[in-house]
């Protein structure tokens, strides 16, 4: 009788004892942050730091391009040298930026061609300018005619299409000047790639080449600002 | 037989209290899981104002910069009426290019999600719809270009020959820069000509319109159009004499 009753105090204490160290846990777990588990957004977050590391690149790029103009107008004009060469040069900087010169460099030819069941259409066209610049392209041409910032790609009849007011119609001869494998790798993503998706998932034909040395020529529009006026600081 | 109970009864105890044991440690586990990522992320986060701070930084320096130059292209000039007139063509090409921030009649328009997802009581009955996507704005900013303006932005980011739109998500990216709905179209152009392009039957924008997803069209006198903040960079093409 007497043990029976030591052993059920132990066992009593023994329990008591347990219970008070899971109640000490309950404690310890409400005190740490469980709200962040909602808030797991690692990912996003790489991607915003890798962005913001890209523009202050590029901002950093752009600093030492303008240091190093501005030194070579101070030596100018310490040299007393003629003061209209350096302008030119970056006049011509800007206008091959335009597209108002011709160029030359490696890049991808895509056709595209209207067949029995589809026509290529004015979407076709601009999505894959659009994918293209994505792509990293620097100049592009359909048809010889130049794509610039503002061209406008309109259907004005099945079949028939104008750039820039000029009229094409297929085959649709596009070419692209830029790192070939990032512009054909960016037009043959499977499945929802430009050539799978916009192309083939219509029934419509086209095909990637690369080519080597290509000429792409210059815009013959005028280029001009009709409203805009420049925001005086 | 009354020892054999309380055997039972005993284990059962123990069994329970190691279970809940178990289940805690578990649940310890996870939190301090939570708590390792959440340092991370802080970490992560210090990362972005880091970077963002470092642009902003290198941004002004070239605003600084910029300025510097024009005064020592125009100090250049002054004297030669030639220069002068090639100082003045490369202003307009910078114009032209999106480095410089232009002003001018033309239209905003915004468009944004229609979270209501009906219209007038219908619905298509397919959540995408309400949606502003990708593709929406690469047809819209086609179509405005059709009317021949002279300088778009969406949500800031200047349209340039080099400008990409892409879906990245539940986002769309302008510039590799990230937008967000709601879309604010800032077009510098004929007001007129502008809505006469986007609203013919059938187009992007009349499809939007109808669904609800335009919430507001302004024409304008002085509509501001942000400039270009990247750069454009030739590494693959050469100019040809």
């Amino acid at each position: 009788m007497k043990g029976k009753g030591i052993m059920t105090v132990t066992i009593g204490a023994m329990i008591a004892l347990l219970v008070c160290v899971m109640l000490m846990q309950f404690r310890t777990i409400e005190g740490t942050d469980i709200k962040e588990l909602e808030t797991m957004r690692e990912t996003e977050l790489r991607a915003e730091v890798a962005g913001w590391k890209t523009k202050y690149e590029e901002a950093n790029k752009k600093l030492i391009d303008t240091q190093n103009k501005i030194a070579e107008y101070e030596e100018q004009e310490a040299n007393n040298q003629e003061s209209s060469k350096l302008l030119e040069e970056e006049l011509k900087q800007a206008e091959t930026m335009l597209g108002k010169t011709n160029v030359t460099g490696n890049g991808i030819v895509i056709t595209l061609k209207d067949n029995d069941i589809a026509l290529i259409e004015a979407y076709d066209l601009y999505k894959l300018v659009n994918d293209l610049r994505l792509a990293g392209a620097e100049a592009i041409s359909i048809n010889d005619i130049r794509i610039t910032a503002m061209t406008d790609i309109k259907e004005i009849a099945r079949g028939l299409m104008t750039i820039d007011g000029t009229r094409i119609w297929s085959p649709y001869i596009i070419q692209a000047i830029g790192d070939q494998t990032y512009l054909e790798s960016g037009l043959t993503l499977k499945t929802y790639g430009y050539m799978d998706f916009v192309i083939k998932g219509y029934d419509k034909t086209g095909t990637i080449e690369r080519q080597e040395n290509m000429i792409i020529k210059a815009s013959n529009k005028d280029m001009i600002l009709e409203y805009a006026e420049e925001v005086k600081k | 037989m009354n020892k054999s109970k309380i055997a039972i009864l005993l284990g059962v105890v123990c069994m329970v209290l190691t279970f809940v044991m178990c289940i805690q440690l578990k649940t310890i586990d996870v939190a301090n899981k939570t708590v390792a990522s959440s340092f991370s992320e802080n970490r992560l986060r210090d990362e972005v104002l880091k970077w963002k701070d470092r642009y902003e930084e290198v941004y002004n320096e070239v605003q600084i910069e910029e300025a510097k130059l024009e005064k020592m292209r125009k100090k250049a000039t002054e004297n030669d009426d030639a220069a002068a007139a090639t100082r003045e063509k490369l202003k307009i090409a910078n114009r032209l290019l999106g480095f410089t921030e232009l002003t001018g009649k033309g239209v905003e328009i915004t468009l944004d999600d229609n979270k209501l997802q009906s219209v007038d009581g219908t619905t298509t009955g397919n959540v995408l719809d309400y949606i502003v996507h990708d593709d929406d704005l690469i047809q819209i900013i086609n179509d405005i270009k059709n009317a021949g303006v002279d300088a778009i932005a969406i949500n800031d980011q200047r349209i340039v020959s080099t400008t990409g739109i892409a879906c990245d998500g539940n986002v769309v990216r302008i510039n590799k820069e990230k937008v967000s709905a709601p879309y604010v179209i800032k077009v510098i152009g004929s007001p007129e000509g502008i809505m006469g392009a986007l609203t013919t039957p059938g187009t992007c924008f009349d499809t939007l319109d109808k669904l609800g997803l335009v919430k507001s069209v302004n024409k304008s006198n002085s509509v501001i159009v942000p400039k270009y903040e990247g750069i454009i960079e030739l590494e693959y093409m050469k100019p040809v004499e």
